[in-house]
């Protein structure tokens, strides 16, 4: 049986809708008349990626499952391809099998369909090559232009820095000098990944040589911290809800904290971490974004420079401490030595694989941040990060001043449940969600207070799937949404902050190790807090 | 006759929360939290399986939290209002804490449904969307159907099960032009994945620019046709006369597999089902992505997740309904 779909010839209703102005063709003409914002999700452009660094572990175990997800959710246009670039001599079949078996051994959370990656495989190319090799950009040159004719994927390319840090300028002029910078009717974006630069010096040279060649607004420098959801939610919490934006400020926040744990040690990389340490490695960059994102002023819409203005504002506003006695006093790095945990003996740093006997690295940094502005004069923000501390997990802890007066206190105790302080925490990993602590009167005879917690949890909340960091990150970077991406100004100013402790660090006589693995951190660090008449929570 | 009092089945509701939150005490766990972020109101017959609904609800729970009330319809026979509470629990993997959503369920027959409205007004949870979900497509042609649904924010039915897919868009385009409550139909949520999955061939700036050109727009079918052929069909015609094109006819085949095919000189884009997979064929070049079976679970989630008005499913209800007409 076949049926025919006459239509009628008049459609008043469309004819109505139809606006009269002549521009009006031009516009429908090239706008995609299927669009369904409320239940589509965000428009994806055809494009393909390049990554360079493509036999590497950031591309094995986060990149390349991130993007067969996406194709497995249907978020990649269907002729996306990728072109990895690495030394190592491979066919593109060899590349696809090694992929392959990344996405198989490195996808969390997705089946493995044969099918899907048959389709998403058959755009996975493969171009050996050194960085420093001009060669290298002509054979890219002509993979890409191949593939934008076989797989219609216009003139777009994002091209992913995953080497080493010290590549990322050669490989950036050398895209430029084989003109694949630039595309005459599509875009051209670099995603760069952390650090950018080691120091404030670095920071800007290396922008500077990566300016040679793409526009700052084509550069993506990548903070995957930003990418997580419960980040991300950070900004809907504050700024999609009228009723905790009035209490965000220095009258009702009495202090912040910011926890970045782990439980593992240098895993096997030693030899890197010994060269960046925990203040570089984790708080110039993932926590202090986090701040920013915690403490920024409104943004005037969800623009990504209006957004990114805001951090970059925040960012500078974070008071600088310039001589020793005054870095010393709200810093403190620490180093963990051997423990036994569990029945375990656990190597302290010295004994990690590759790392110096002597080494001065720090496993351990906690900062006093303070931002001088009106919304936060005089609040702290502690931040601390550290390897092998007692479990994993990152949260931010915002507690707010008591009630001005504790009329159920016995005996003026200020000190038992009564004096629990409020506390909003904002847990980024592992179990993403917000909880407000709160008393409440226990049941019963007496007026018992007890802490309670009203918990919004993600996974439990929304019951779906969060995507990963790098899922998002990537999405965004080939939308052109640069929101979640840093800006040469803010890691500009993150350096700002952050270099002249690591200069006073660097010449400070610290007793390393400092903790034993498995402990909460240096004695110095809640010392540091006591002064202000805090502690640290235990998350 | 049998009566069911709304303050009784809340006074249940609460002796349940204290009742579940011992229990969790008493497992060593962290107690129960309790979750609701609408009042969900299921209108099925009594002779349907109700562990496959059970199911289904539960299934949506973690994602949308509802006091769910579910009102299953013996048909003809006696006054008869009947009802139970009950809380469906899951506890998130790795976590001691149990999470609770409410059900009741009450039952009654054909004669009793003028009673309905007075008992599900008072158990609708305060300044929270009420979607009714409406499984039986007889109940819309019930005399108290209206007045039922009268505190409804949404209204979801599937004009799929309608005898008469004619009339099924008629009834709908006539609810869908009152002001409340807003109206979704899962034969037009069944699209969603191959309507994006064909809009994302023509975000491809050389796919659009062929578009406006298509000849030929076929649409394969299982069985005879339903709603969802009508809704494709005007969709695709939309977007056409959007272009300002002249929109061929669209032929609506039989086929083992459902399938849309657009055509123009040179360019061909077909999407098929081969179970759960969406193969998209662009120019020959195959390309594959998983696509589930729509069950139940998958249709409400996504609408459920919609409190607003649906732009582009209102003006192709619209567009359908007319192409129905001149079809029929």
């Amino acid at each position: 049986m076949n049926w025919s779909l006459r239509f009628p010839l008049c459609t008043p209703f469309l004819r109505g809708e139809q606006p009269a102005c002549s521009c009006y063709f031009d516009f429908m003409s090239s706008a995609n008349p299927f669009q369904d914002p409320l239940r589509f999700e965000r428009r994806v452009p055809e494009c393909s990626v390049v990554i360079f660094g493509a036999n590497g572990d950031l591309t094995r175990r986060k990149l390349m499952p991130a993007l067969y997800r996406l194709a497995y959710d249907r978020r990649l246009s269907a002729g996306f391809a990728v072109v990895g670039i690495s030394r190592t001599p491979l066919s593109d079949d060899q590349f696809r099998e090694k992929m392959m078996e990344a996405v198989k051994e490195f996808s969390e959370d997705t089946n493995f369909d044969e099918d899907v990656w048959r389709a998403f495989a058959g755009g996975l190319f493969y171009v050996a090559g050194d960085i420093s090799d001009p060669g290298l950009y002509q054979r890219l040159a002509k993979k890409v232009c191949e593939i934008e004719k076989a797989r219609s994927t216009g003139e777009n390319v994002l091209f992913y820095l995953s080497t080493q840090p010290s590549q990322y300028a050669a490989a950036a002029l050398g895209l430029g000098a084989a003109g694949l910078n630039r595309a005459s009717n599509g875009w051209r974006r670099l995603v760069v990944e952390k650090p950018f630069g080691h120091n404030l010096e670095s920071a800007r040279e290396l922008s500077n040589q990566l300016h040679q060649v793409f526009d700052e607004s084509s550069i993506y420098r990548i903070d995957h911290y930003l990418g997580k959801e419960t980040v991300q939610n950070i900004l809907a919490f504050r700024f999609g809800n009228g009723i905790f934006e009035p209490l965000w400020n220095r009258r009702y926040v009495d202090h912040v904290q910011i926890t970045a744990a782990e439980s593992i040690g240098v895993e096997g990389r030693g030899a890197y971490y010994q060269e960046a340490g925990a203040l570089a490695d984790m708080i110039q960059n993932h926590l202090l974004q986090v701040m920013a994102t915690i403490a920024m002023e409104p943004s005037a819409s969800f623009r990504a420079d209006a957004v990114r203005d805001e951090r970059s504002k925040l960012l500078r506003s974070i008071k600088r401490r310039n001589t020793p006695d005054e870095i010393l006093a709200n810093s403190v790095a620490g180093q963990y030595g051997p423990a036994r945990i569990g029945g375990q003996d656990v190597p302290g740093f010295r004994q990690e694989p590759g790392v110096d006997p002597n080494s001065r690295t720090d496993t351990y940094a906690a900062v006093t941040f303070f931002v001088e502005n009106w919304r936060w004069a005089g609040v702290p923000f502690y931040v601390r990060t550290g390897k092998r501390l007692p479990k994993r997990v990152t949260e931010i802890a915002i507690q707010f001043r008591p009630a001005p007066l504790a009329i159920f206190s016995t005996n003026g105790d200020t000190g038992g449940p009564d004096g629990a302080p409020n506390l909003l925490i904002v847990r980024i990993q592992p179990e993403e969600g917000i909880s407000l602590k709160f008393l409440s009167k226990r049941p019963g005879a007496g007026m018992n207070l007890r802490p309670v917690s009203m918990d919004f949890n993600y996974g439990s909340s929304f019951g779906e799937r969060s995507p990963s960091a790098y899922e998002t990150l990537l999405l965004d970077a080939i939308i052109g949404d640069a929101t979640l991406y840093t800006r040469q100004d803010m890691v500009e100013a993150s350096w700002a902050v952050v270099e002249p402790i690591e200069n006073v660090w660097r010449e400070n006589d610290w007793h390393f190790p400092n903790y034993p693995a498995g402990t909460w951190g240096p004695k110095e660090a809640d010392e540091m807090l006591a002064r202000r008449g805090h502690e640290w929570r235990k998350p | 006759m049998p009566t069911v009092a709304p303050d009784k089945i809340l006074k249940q509701l609460a002796d349940l929360w204290v009742s579940t939150a011992r229990q969790g005490d008493g497992d060593g766990g962290e107690g129960v939290l309790r979750a609701c972020a609408m009042t969900l109101v299921v209108l099925t017959e009594e002779s349907e399986d109700v562990s496959t609904l059970g199911e289904t609800l539960a299934a949506l729970m973690p994602e949308h939290p509802a006091r769910a009330i579910v009102i299953r319809l013996r048909g003809a026979g006696e006054r008869d209002l009947a009802e139970r509470v009950y809380a469906q629990c899951w506890k998130p993997f790795g976590q001691r804490r149990q999470i609770c959503c409410e059900q009741v369920e009450i039952i009654a027959s054909d004669a009793a449904l003028a009673d309905v409205p007075s008992v599900v007004l008072p158990l609708a949870v305060a300044d929270l969307p009420v979607v009714f979900w409406c499984r039986s497509p007889r109940v819309v042609q019930v005399p108290e159907f209206r007045e039922l649904t009268a505190l409804a924010t949404r209204i979801i039915v599937d004009s799929g099960a309608f005898p008469d897919p004619v009339a099924a868009l008629q009834w709908l385009d006539e609810a869908v032009k009152r002001p409340r409550p807003l109206m979704a139909d899962l034969a037009w949520t069944r699209l969603t994945r191959w309507r994006e999955t064909l809009s994302q061939v023509f975000e491809n700036r050389q796919n659009l620019a062929r578009l406006a050109g298509t000849v030929q727009v076929l649409i394969g079918d299982t069985g005879a046709v339903t709603t969802r052929a009508f809704y494709f069909g005007a969709w695709i015609k939309d977007g056409l006369e959007s272009l300002r094109a002249t929109v061929p006819t669209i032929r609506i085949v039989r086929s083992p597999m459902p399938f849309i095919e657009l055509a123009t000189d040179g360019f061909k884009v077909r999407l098929e089902r081969e179970d759960e997979r969406l193969i998209t064929t662009i120019d020959n070049v195959a390309h594959c992505t998983s696509l589930p079976l729509p069950t139940d679970y998958l249709l409400l989630r996504e609408e459920l997740g919609i409190m607003r008005r649906d732009p582009v499913f209102e003006k192709t209800l619209s567009s359908a309904t007319r192409v129905a007409y001149a079809t029929e």
